[in-house]
């Protein structure tokens, strides 16, 4: 089975859609004085930023550059 | 909002610009600027910002008034304004023993390295049993109060050392054979359940 081709550009996008995610998240979770927003913090906003990392990470290893990057 | 949080939040702020700029326009990273740039603002500025945040939540989380937020610590923190000489708690937190902003987390951690964050993971049951569960009445201390939590301030200290009941008992407190606030010693803590009856201290007056 062929996996089907994704180019870096689109893990990119992907990546920093979940970091900006996950940090907004964050921001709320600070400003928010309530017991919840620790939970809302580790289990909401880090998981979106570390996922987000992760798919930035993974588009160095298996992204396919597109043909004009690969001229430079 | 001043401080380390204000300083976070810059920095988070600074991260989504960044982010933003390879959600919008991606095609930067063809150069090396950019796979640089890229690799500051969806690695290693991401990772810095969920390094410090978990930081500014653990600080945070060791106020008095994040612990008297929840429902269910309400009366806890309102026993610190009982106005009772023997109210262990109160007279800590009223003459300053304990830093006030700090009153629970000053008794209630194992002062190891790994305290904080150990209490931190048994705290998360706490908040699974305000939101999904029914916090226990009375609340306890699993495996009871430590006199640890006592010695770390008392221990070495002259007023403690030298009072005959303490020196009679010395190796069963320091072996938590015999706890601090057994009946007949330090036993009047957190009176929750009577606060609404008893006499209370309001600062100032």
């Amino acid at each position: 089975m062929k996996l089907p081709v994704i180019g870096i550009q689109r893990f990119l996008q992907v990546s920093s859609g979940l970091i900006i995610l996950g940090l907004l998240v964050e921001i709320v979770s600070l400003l928010w004085f309530h017991p919840l927003s620790f939970v809302l913090f580790v289990f909401v906003g880090a998981i979106l930023i570390g996922l987000g990392i992760v798919v930035y990470l993974a588009s160095l290893v298996v992204a396919v550059s597109s043909p004009a990057e690969n001229r430079g | 909002m001043t401080g380390p949080t204000g300083v976070l939040v810059a920095l988070i702020v600074l991260t989504i610009v960044l982010a933003a700029v390879f959600l919008l326009r991606s095609s930067i990273t063809g150069g090396i600027t950019g796979k640089i740039l890229a690799f500051v603002a969806l690695c290693i500025l991401p990772a810095l910002c969920i390094d410090v945040g978990m930081s500014a939540h653990m600080q945070r989380s060791e106020q008095t008034r994040f612990c008297v937020s929840c429902h269910s610590m309400e009366n806890y923190g309102k026993s610190l304004y009982v106005d009772d000489p023997k109210a262990i708690p109160a007279q800590h937190f009223q003459n300053h023993r304990v830093p006030p902003d700090m009153a629970c987390y000053a008794c209630h951690t194992d002062y190891t390295i790994y305290g904080p964050m150990k209490d931190k993971l048994k705290g998360m049951t706490r908040i699974y049993m305000q939101y999904v569960s029914t916090p226990p009445n009375p609340i306890t201390i699993p495996g009871g109060f430590k006199n640890a939590q006592c010695l770390h301030c008392h221990a070495g200290a002259r007023a403690f050392e030298e009072n005959p009941v303490h020196t009679a008992i010395m190796s069963s407190l320091t072996a938590n054979q015999l706890s601090c606030v057994s009946s007949g010693c330090h036993d009047t803590v957190h009176n929750a359940s009577e606060v609404g009856h008893l006499k209370m201290w309001r600062p100032g007056q």
